[in-house]
């Protein structure tokens, strides 16, 4: 079970009096298990802080804690280990590689060297299985629709097995109804997994599908209320 | 291997996949068992974006190996006859600045060389361009040696027979005199220099190449003597050069001569730094043009894929392992366009030689493999200017923010 701590997190990007604080003293933490929403008008910081948390971005001040694991502190290739086997990322616009298949979009996390259960093979089928992809698995990814690329983008973040999935706006392209069933599936699959996932989202009907929802605002943490999952 | 097995790898190779057992080994936590090149699977599935790299590459290597074929060739007219001496040194006049034109060695200079250099065998060597008759009447120049029959100056007959001592009106022909003037062994020859004109019988075909960028045509000495001076014997110049055979012998000095070897000799003939130098520019230009043209069509096609890069990095691959697909990708086109060119200029090659007016080119093994290796490491130079834009992507554009 996957645990996460934040403490005083922030993120400033220059410096003096153009100095833009991104993320001012971010605390909080997770249950093992837990998936959590994360909303907040555009700029609010909600990317830059999952993208802290992700690896991606070093912060300025304050600590993350995965598993005892302290990100602030990860060298640059460091951080590319921690982001390939530790984390699943599914993007706003999917990012599927367009000249790959489905299941070569999957195999790519291992082809990468991130480890994971079983032979990269036999994972990509059966995670493609989970989420009705199966016949579609041979499809090049501009080839699938708005729906399937999604959820291909969610087995892929499943592939590398990680502790922490983290979710940037993934219905950004689709549209409410099919929008909510890719969210539903999403948190099925890593709360089915035991994993901790974060959902980065402006739907707040999405975001009450998670079992906490994080408001940001101009950087900070304004609010914390329970969801609906 | 078992039809399963040998499915398997037909299927994955078929589909420019490569596939291969799994290794569990130290580091690699868990090994896929299909390991798949992304870069391999780009270019097959953008073929004509990647097609058209190919061409251009394909080009510039074509472009490359001609240059190299005519600077061979121009090589091979200058003095393809002097690389082809069995001498290890070549004596000159020290008043002729290592020209073989202006270089006028007396019988005793001649006659005391070998001796004073230390050489094993040593033969005089004249030369003269002279003018001849072709076998439909036009004057053209050709490259007269004379040589002492029985010593190292003689050259290989290949066809007809040697010239004997004191044969003073018979002439070897090389095959390019030959192909030139459309004359034939057994055919009279009329040759003049200035006032003195002397009719010759082609006796014998010879495979020594040009001299002077003109067909080479052995005489006897005496004949030479005759042909440039209009006079044998003690009071005209006894040869121009003295061959030298043995070991140490270039950089040797004496009474009226210095030695230098065969490479230096070859570099001092009139015009051949001067187009050494030019062949050698439009080589370095093609490498450079061609590593510049590989570089910008990568380095553009890795601007193009800066967020499918960035989306790579942030799900955890390295630098290395990005930039080994663009590397990967390079290799593969270069190797591609390099096979595709090799007999583009061949061709071409066995086209320029059947042209009437002979164009100077010539390809060696040497020539071909030099110049696909060296397009290759250019091809790989090229490839580094995408690792820096690969250095450069930031993970972060994945999520849709600036670098």
């Amino acid at each position: 079970m996957t645990t996460l701590r934040v403490r005083d997190l922030s993120k400033t990007y220059g410096s003096g009096e153009d100095a833009v604080h991104a993320v001012r003293g971010v605390s909080f933490e997770s249950a093992p298990g837990e998936f959590l929403g994360l909303v907040g008008p555009s700029g609010s910081g909600k990317t830059t802080l999952l993208a802290m948390i992700g690896g991606l971005l070093t912060p300025t001040s304050g600590s993350i804690d995965v598993n005892g694991l302290e990100i602030g502190q990860l060298s640059g290739r460091q951080q590319a280990a921690y982001r390939r086997d530790r984390i699943g990322y599914v993007f706003q616009s999917n990012n599927l590689l367009p000249y790959l298949t489905a299941r070569e979009n999957l195999m790519v996390v291992r082809a990468i060297g991130a480890k994971g259960r079983g032979a990269a093979g036999q994972r990509a089928d059966q995670l493609l299985e989970e989420l009705g992809l199966t016949k579609r698995r041979n499809a090049l990814a501009t080839e699938l629709s708005g729906g399937e690329r999604q959820r291909v983008a969610i087995a892929r973040a499943l592939m590398n097995d990680p502790d922490l999935v983290l979710v940037d706006e993934p219905t950004a392209s689709l549209d409410s109804a099919r929008g909510k069933q890719v969210v539903k599936s999403l948190i099925e699959e890593v709360k089915g997994r035991g994993k901790l996932g974060i959902m980065v989202t402006h739907d707040l009907a999405m975001a009450e599908l998670a079992d906490r929802v994080l408001e940001m605002h101009d950087g900070e943490l304004t609010r914390l209320r329970e969801g609906v999952a | 291997m078992g039809r399963g097995r040998r499915r398997h790898l037909r299927t994955y190779y078929g589909a420019a996949i490569w596939s291969r057992p799994a290794v569990v080994g130290a580091g690699r936590p868990d090994v896929a068992a299909e390991v798949f090149v992304i870069g391999l699977l780009e270019i097959r599935r953008r073929k004509v974006q990647f097609a058209l790299i190919t061409l251009v590459v394909t080009l510039i290597s074509y472009l490359v190996l001609m240059i190299n074929g005519l600077g061979v060739g121009l090589n091979e007219a200058a003095g393809s006859a002097l690389r082809s001496f069995d001498a290890d040194a070549i004596a000159y006049s020290d008043q002729a600045g290592l020209s073989v034109i202006r270089s006028e060695l007396s019988a005793e200079v001649a006659g005391g060389i070998g001796e004073a250099a230390g050489a094993e065998e040593s033969a005089p060597l004249g030369y003269v361009a002279a003018n001849y008759r072709d076998s439909d009447g036009v004057v053209d120049s050709a490259a007269f040696l004379g040589f002492e029959p029985g010593t190292i100056a003689e050259p290989k007959v290949t066809g007809g027979r040697a010239l004997e001592p004191g044969e003073d009106d018979g002439i070897l022909a090389d095959k390019t005199f030959l192909r030139a003037s459309g004359l034939d062994v057994g055919d009279r020859v009329e040759v003049s220099v200035r006032l003195v004109r002397r009719e010759f019988t082609i006796v014998g075909e010879i495979d020594e190449g040009q001299f002077f960028f003109q067909p080479a045509v052995y005489i006897t000495r005496t004949a030479w003597q005759e042909l440039k001076y209009g006079a044998s014997g003690a009071d005209v110049p006894f040869a121009s050069v003295v061959l030298l055979k043995g070991d140490d012998l270039p950089g040797k000095r004496g009474e009226g001569f210095e030695a230098v070897s065969k490479s230096t000799a070859f570099a001092n003939i009139e015009g051949v730094s001067g187009q050494q130098s030019t062949v050698t520019s439009l080589r370095v230009f093609g490498y450079v043009i061609g590593a510049l043209v590989v570089g910008v069509f990568f380095y553009v096609l890795t601007l193009q894929k800066v967020p499918q890069i960035g989306v790579l990095k942030a799900i955890g691959a390295s630098n290395f392992y990005v930039f080994r697909q663009v590397l990967g990708q390079v290799v593969v086109l270069a190797a591609i366009g390099i096979a595709v060119s090799v007999p583009l200029a061949w061709a071409t090659y066995r086209a320029l030689l059947q042209l009437p007016d002979a164009v100077p080119i010539a390809f060696t093994t040497g020539t071909y493999v030099t110049t696909c290796v060296a397009l290759m490491v250019t091809a790989v130079i090229g490839a580094l200017f995408s690792g820096r834009q690969v250095i450069k992507t930031d993970p972060i554009i994945a999520l849709g923010q600036q670098q």
